[in-house]
C-alpha cells in the first residue's frame, strides 16, 4: 500500500519537484555570492598595490606581498607588531577571565533559588538595555581618575562586562537535571565540590561557546578602546591602529584586516558545532 | 505576604529582646561578637568600620561635598592655576556615595549577625566557629561567594557610569580640557534641547528614523535568517556543511573590517561609482552619482540596512537553524497525513514556534539595532551639516548623533541628556514588546 502511494507520487509530482530543486539550488548559489564576493574581494585587495582603493575594477592588474611586508617592516608610526601583541594579551586575558566569571554567574543563577534573584535578573535585563556605548564616556573618566587608561583598564572592563551576558550559559545549565546534582549532594559534597567535580566536565560545549566569543570580542571591536585608549598610540589595539591607516594608507590597512581575521575565521570554522548550539541553547531557555 | 509579617514580627521582638552584646556591636561593629569569642569575624567587622572612618576623616567627607558643590575654585591656565576639576568630583563623591552604602549594608549584616547568635545561644547551641561559618559559603551560601565579584565589577564598570551619565544630564559639564567649572542646572539641558528655538526638530527626525531604521533593519535579519535557515534545511540541499559555510564567513570576518570595506566599496572613488562617473562627467546634461554623500539620504540609508542585513543575517541563520533543530518533527508528520501543503506547514506550525521560541531574542536584536553604532559610524561619520553648533547627518541613529555630541562637539550636558530620553524609550519599547509577546501571555503553550 504505502509503495504504491509513493511510486504514484513520486511519479506525478516529477517535474514539479524537479522546478523545485533547480530553483533552491539557484537560490544557494546565489546567497553564497552574495556572502563570498565581498569577502573574496578584500583578501584580493590585500594583494593590490593600491589596497582596498580600487576605483578601476575589483581585481588588482599587478599582484605584490609587499602590503604585508611593510605591516612588519615600517613600524615607526604604525606599530602592527606592537598592537597585535597588545590585541593578543587583551583578548586572551578577558577571555580566561570573562569566561570564568560567565560560568560561575550563570551557574549559580541556574542552581540556587536564593531570594534576591528574581530582582538580579530583572535588573541583568535593565541593565542590558541600556548601550553600554552610552556609557563609555563616563567609563573612559573613571578609567583615567584611576590611571587605568592603558589595555588593562580593557581587560578589566572587558572582564567585568562578561557576567551580564550570562542567560545564554544559564539556559544551559538549567537543561542539566537537578537529580545529578542532589546525588552527589547526598553523597556528602559541598556545592563547590559539586561544581568542580560534576557540573564543569558537562559542561565543555558551553564553555568552548563562551570562550571563543569572549575571545572573539574585544579581539574585533573598535569603539571601546578607541575611546579608552585616546592617542597613547603603543597601547592600541589592532583594530583601532587599523582605522587609523585606513583612510591614508589603504594598503596596509587591507593587509592587516586579512591577518587578523584569519585566526577568527578558522577558530569560528573549527568549533562551529559549538557555536550553533551555543546560540540556540541561549534563545530557547533565555 | 507571610514572608512580611514573620520579618515586622521578628523586627518588633528585636528591640524588646536584644542583649547588650547587640546593643554594643550598633556602636561598635563586631564588639558582641568578640564578646561571643567570635575573633575573626568580629575583626573583619571592627576593621570595616575603622576602615570607614579613616576614609571619611581623610577624604570621604570632603568628596560628598565635592558631589554637592562641584568645585568652587575656578582654574586659570594662563596663571597657572589648576582649580576644581568638577568632573572628578562628580566621580569621586559618587564612589564615595556608594562606598558609605555598602557599609550600612555591612552594618545591618553586622548586627543581624550578633542578633542571630544571641537567638541561637539562648536556645542553648554554641556560638558559630568561623571555619563553620566559611564551610557555608562553599556550600549553602556559594552563591554569596560567587556572586560578589561579578556584582561588584558590574556595580563599577555598569551601574556607576549609567547614574554618572544620568546625572551629567544635570549639570552643564562640556568637557573642556581646562573646565570652567560645572554646576548643577536642574533641567536646564532639557529645557535647551526642547525649548524655542533648540535642538528638537534635530532630535525627533534623528528618533523617527532610529524607529524605521530599526523595525525594518529587526524584520529583514530575523526572516532573512529563518529564511537562509529553511533554505539550507530543505531535504533536497545535499552538502548542507559547506553551503553554510559560506555565510558563517561573513559572520567570522570581523565587522569593523568589512564596514570599512563597504565604505570604499559604494565610496564616490570605489570599483562601483568611479567608472560610472568618469562617464558621466564627459557627458554635460549629466552630474556623478554618489551613494553615500552630503546629500544622498536614502541611497545612504538603504546601503546601510544591506550592510546590516549582511552582517547580521549569518548569526541569525545560525541561530535558527539550533532552533530548527530542537523542534518537534511529529507535528510536521500529522500535518502532512491532514493534507496540509508546505506554505501552510510553515505558518502554521514553523512560524509560530520559532517565534515564540525567540520572543526574547527579537527584543534583544531590535535593541541592538536601535542601538546599532556601528555601521553609519563607519560608512558615514566624516560625512554630516552643522545645525548652529551641533553637528548632523541624515543617517545618524541616536548613539552616532550623540557620539556627534559629546565627542565632537563636547556638549557632554546634552548628550546625557539625549541618552537619559534614549534608555528611558528602548525601555518603554522593550517592555511594550515583551509584555504583548507570546511568550509572555502564553507560557505554556509549547512546553
Amino acid at each position: 500500500m504505502s509503495s504504491l502511494v509513493f511510486k504514484k507520487k513520486k511519479f506525478k509530482l516529477k517535474p514539479k519537484k524537479l522546478i523545485d530543486v533547480v530553483f533552491t539550488y539557484i537560490g544557494l548559489i546565489i546567497v553564497s555570492a552574495i556572502f563570498i564576493l565581498p569577502v573574496l574581494w578584500i583578501v584580493i585587495s590585500s594583494f593590490n598595490p593600491t589596497g582596498i582603493h580600487t576605483p578601476e575594477g575589483f581585481l588588482p592588474t599587478t599582484w605584490t606581498i609587499n602590503n604585508f611586508r611593510i605591516l612588519f617592516t615600517e613600524t615607526s608610526h604604525f606599530n602592527y607588531p606592537r598592537w597585535l601583541l597588545n590585541t593578543l594579551i587583551v583578548s586572551s586575558l578577558s577571555c580566561v577571565i570573562g569566561t570564568l566569571l560567565v560560568i560561575l554567574t550563570a551557574y549559580t543563577m541556574s542552581r540556587f533559588k536564593f531570594r534576591s534573584r528574581k530582582k538580579l535578573m530583572a535588573m541583568t535585563l535593565l541593565l542590558g538595555i541600556f548601550p553600554s556605548f552610552l556609557a563609555m564616556s563616563a567609563i573612559f573618566f573613571i578609567m583615567m581618575e584611576f590611571g587605568l587608561g592603558s589595555i588593562w583598564g580593557l581587560i578589566l572592563i572587558y572582564s567585568a562586562g562578561a557576567p551580564l551576558g550570562y542567560l545564554v550559559q544559564k539556559g544551559f545549565f538549567d537543561t542539566i537535571p537537578n537529580s545529578i546534582d542532589e546525588a552527589a549532594r547526598i553523597d556528602g559534597a559541598t556545592s563547590l565540590g559539586v561544581f568542580i567535580k560534576i557540573i564543569l566536565p558537562l559542561s565543555a560545549p558551553i564553555l568552548v561557546f563562551t570562550a571563543i566569543t569572549s575571545f572573539a570580542w574585544p579581539w574585533s571591536d573598535f569603539i571601546l578602546p578607541r575611546v579608552i585608549l585616546q592617542e597613547s598610540r603603543d597601547m592600541w589595539t589592532v583594530a583601532v591602529g587599523l582605522n587609523a591607516m585606513s583612510s591614508d594608507h589603504p594598503d596596509r590597512f587591507i593587509a592587516g584586516s586579512v591577518l587578523i581575521a584569519v585566526p577568527i575565521i578558522i577558530l569560528y570554522f573549527a568549533l562551529s558545532k559549538f557555536l550553533i548550539s551555543g546560540l540556540s541553547s541561549g534563545a530557547t531557555k533565555g | 505576604m507571610n514572608y512580611l509579617k514573620t520579618k515586622t514580627l521578628a523586627f518588633g521582638n528585636f528591640f524588646t529582646t536584644a542583649n547588650y552584646k547587640v546593643i554594643l556591636s550598633m556602636f561598635i561593629m563586631g564588639f558582641g561578637q568578640l564578646i561571643y569569642k567570635q575573633v575573626v569575624k568580629g575583626l573583619i567587622f571592627f576593621a570595616i568600620q575603622a576602615g570607614l572612618i579613616v576614609f571619611f576623616v581623610f577624604r570621604g567627607a570632603a568628596d560628598i561635598a565635592g558631589f554637592f558643590t562641584l568645585g568652587t575654585a575656578a582654574g586659570n591656565p594662563a596663571q597657572g592655576i589648576h582649580g576644581d576639576n568638577s568632573i572628578l568630583m562628580l566621580t569621586m563623591g559618587l564612589f564615595a556615595i556608594i562606598l558609605l552604602m555598602m557599609y550600612l549594608f555591612a552594618y545591618v549584616t553586622n548586627i543581624k549577625d550578633v542578633y542571630l547568635t544571641q537567638l541561637r545561644v539562648e536556645k542553648g547551641s554554641p556560638p558559630l566557629k568561623f571555619k563553620e561559618e566559611a564551610k557555608e559559603y562553599i556550600d549553602k551560601k556559594f552563591y554569596k561567594t560567587i556572586l560578589f565579584l561579578p556584582i561588584l565589577f558590574v556595580s563599577v564598570f555598569s551601574i556607576i557610569p549609567i547614574v554618572f551619565m544620568i546625572l551629567l544630564a544635570f549639570t552643564n559639564f562640556t568637557g573642556d580640557t581646562f573646565p570652567a567649572l560645572a554646576d548643577w542646572t536642574g533641567f536646564a539641558s532639557f529645557r535647551e534641547l526642547f525649548g524655542q528655538g533648540g535642538l528638537a526638530p534635530i532630535f525627533f527626525r534623528v528618533l523617527l528614523w532610529n524607529i524605521i531604521w530599526a523595525i525594518i533593519t529587526t524584520a529583514i535579519n530575523y526572516f532573512g535568517g529563518l529564511g537562509l535557515a529553511l533554505l539550507y534545511n530543505k531535504k533536497c540541499v545535499k552538502g548542507k556543511v559547506i553551503w553554510r559555510l559560506f555565510p558563517m564567513l561573513a559572520f567570522a570576518v570581523p565587522g569593523f573590517i568589512t564596514l570599512i570595506a563597504f565604505r570604499f566599496l559604494f565610496s564616490d572613488a570605489g570599483p562601483i561609482l568611479w567608472p560610472i562617473n568618469q562617464e558621466r562627467l564627459l557627458d554635460p546634461y549629466s552630474y556623478p552619482i554618489s551613494f553615500l554623500g552630503i546629500d544622498a539620504t536614502w541611497s545612504a540609508r538603504i546601503i546601510g540596512i544591506l550592510v546590516a542585513a549582511w552582517l547580521s543575517i549569518p548569526s541569525s541563520m545560525l541561530l535558527a537553524t539550533g532552533i530548527l533543530s530542537n523542534m518537534n518533527k511529529e507535528l510536521y508528520e500529522a500535518a502532512k497525513i491532514d493534507g496540509a501543503t508546505g506554505f501552510r506547514q510553515f505558518t502554521k506550525i514553523t512560524l509560530p514556534f520559532v517565534i515564540f521560541a525567540t520572543t526574547p531574542v527579537i527584543i534583544m536584536q531590535f535593541i541592538g539595532n536601535f542601538n546599532n553604532f556601528g555601521i553609519f559610524f563607519f560608512l558615514r561619520h566624516g560625512t554630516f551639516s552643522m545645525i548652529g553648533d551641533v553637528p548632523y547627518s541624515d543617517t545618524d541613529l541616536l548613539v552616532n548623533w550623540i557620539f556627534r555630541l559629546t565627542v565632537d562637539a563636547r556638549r557632554y550636558d546634552l548628550g546625557a541628556a539625549v541618552s537619559l530620553l534614549m534608555f528611558i524609550a528602548t525601555s518603554a519599547i522593550a517592555l511594550f514588546i515583551y509584555l504583548r509577546s507570546p511568550a509572555y501571555r502564553k507560557e505554556d503553550t509549547f512546553r
